[in-house]
């Protein structure tokens, strides 16, 4: 694969995440489900980390970590590290225990949104900022309302995948 | 395992690592203001917003008048109804409508607060996580507005502080937020507490207001005022009204439940204060 169609591979996985980061920070916060709002990116990086393998889940979770934490407000800079971490282990997985699938995509989008509604709960838990009860309250509904949008952030990635994904440019 | 590390991205997750450390530093240093890159990617971004909230806007318009035509319709007869009601009182008593109106004028913030300096900018975003309450606003450091300046509505009605500062965006934690802290005061009583944000609370749209002397006796539907103490933020805006009085578990102190009076979930327009006098 030469450089270029590396360079083109990963335009197009990009402008697959544009929508879904469009939809995620600007759209659906404006009409919450129950007062909650899903957390699209993570699910983006599991859907390309299950298809692409640990290495390019890396790189991809690297480039969603940058997006949340240079568009979002609040944040210190840790995302960055966790999603590329997230990403590795999510393709590593998908690699050599699960399969790259539906079923594995939803798994690995249920263990990072777990890992990442676990990491709040724990600090809410070390600073105090509020009770088990009420975190999970927020944290559950979250959970299930994000796990909802997989198929259509598995099917968009998949089909760019079917298109550019891999080594098929090559 | 160096052989998994090496073919499965190790360089990859050091720069990742090296980044976060980055933003992370530039966000404690820079306190408020945004990091560089946080800066560029909200700034460029910042159009994308403006776009996406005027689109939404139409559509929750155009919505509104196609699904709820009716209810329109209902309303204006109904308000068609009570401005002949109105007009009629006003004929009735057109001195009192004139005293009225020299109050109401007296009232009004701009008249009440001539120390105010007000930057309008349009709300772009509203909250991005369901585990703090921010908003987004279409103007930042290059209109002059900085870390820690009020927000409020056209009406007075407190909406947050901003939290951080780009050359064209700035971002707001609401009054709903965790981190807010500040003197609050029961206008009818004088009672003093401390606004606080509450997570089980701002999850219902609500705050605390607690550490409330012993005798205060509030009522449901009581208004509560910023105090000014700390002289970080002026005195006198409007937070919301309380809507009960609870005892913390501890037994030690009592805290009322504040409704805020800012509609945070449809705000469009707002007004950050740049500037006021400290009243000694």
């Amino acid at each position: 694969m030469t450089r270029r169609d590396l360079f083109h591979k990963w335009f197009v996985y990009s402008l697959g995440l544009l929508p879904i980061w469009l939809l995620d920070a600007y759209i659906l916060p404006r009409y919450p489900l129950g007062g909650i709002s899903p957390m699209l990116l993570p699910l983006a990086a599991a859907a390309v980390a299950v298809l692409e393998g640990a290495y390019a889940g890396t790189g991809f979770g690297m480039g969603v970590g940058l997006l949340w934490e240079l568009t979002y407000p609040g944040g210190f800079g840790g995302l960055v590290f966790g999603m590329a971490l997230a990403g590795m282990l999510m393709g590593a997985v998908s690699q050599y225990a699960l399969s790259q699938s539906y079923p594995g995509c939803l798994i690995c989008s249920a263990g990072v949104l777990c890992a990442l509604d676990g990491l709040r709960l724990a600090r809410g838990l070390l600073v105090h900022t509020a009770q088990l009860p009420d975190m999970l309250h927020v944290a559950v509904p979250e959970f299930f309302y994000s796990l909802a949008w997989t198929p259509l952030i598995w099917l968009l990635f998949r089909a760019i995948f079917n298109k550019v994904g891999g080594t098929k440019l090559a | 395992m160096k052989d998994f590390l090496r073919k499965n991205g190790i360089l990859l997750l050091i720069i990742a690592l090296l980044l976060s450390i980055l933003i992370g530093v530039g966000s404690a240093f820079l306190g408020g203001n945004a990091d560089p890159l946080s800066n560029v990617a909200n700034t460029v971004t910042a159009p994308v917003r403006g776009a996406i909230a005027a689109v939404a806007d139409w559509a929750e318009g155009v919505y509104a008048y196609v699904f709820h035509y009716g209810e329109l319709q209902e309303e204006l007869d109904s308000l068609r109804k009570q401005v002949a009601e109105l007009e009629d009182a006003v004929r009735q008593g057109q001195e009192a409508s004139r005293e009225n109106e020299q109050l109401r004028s007296l009232l009004d913030l701009q008249e009440k607060r001539r120390d105010f300096v007000f930057e309008s900018a349009k709300v772009t975003a509203r909250s991005t996580y369901n585990w703090e309450s921010f908003l987004s606003l279409s103007k930042g450091s290059s209109a002059g507005i900085e870390v820690g300046d009020c927000v409020i509505t056209e009406t007075g009605v407190l909406v947050g502080v901003v939290s951080q500062v780009g050359y064209n965006w700035s971002s707001v934690s609401t009054i709903i937020n965790t981190d807010t802290e500040m003197g609050g005061i029961v206008s009818r009583t004088y009672s003093a507490g401390v606004l606080e944000g509450d997570f089980a609370l701002m999850t219902q749209g609500k705050m605390k207001l607690n550490y409330l002397p012993e005798g205060a006796q509030l009522v449901s539907g009581d208004e509560v005022v910023t105090s000014g103490k700390g002289d970080v933020f002026p005195s006198g805006l409007v937070v919301g009204q309380v809507e009960g009085v609870f005892t913390d578990p501890s037994g030690q102190s009592r805290y009322a439940v504040v409704a805020p009076l800012a509609k945070l979930d449809s705000l469009i327009e707002v007004f950050v204060i740049k500037d006021f006098t400290i009243v000694e």
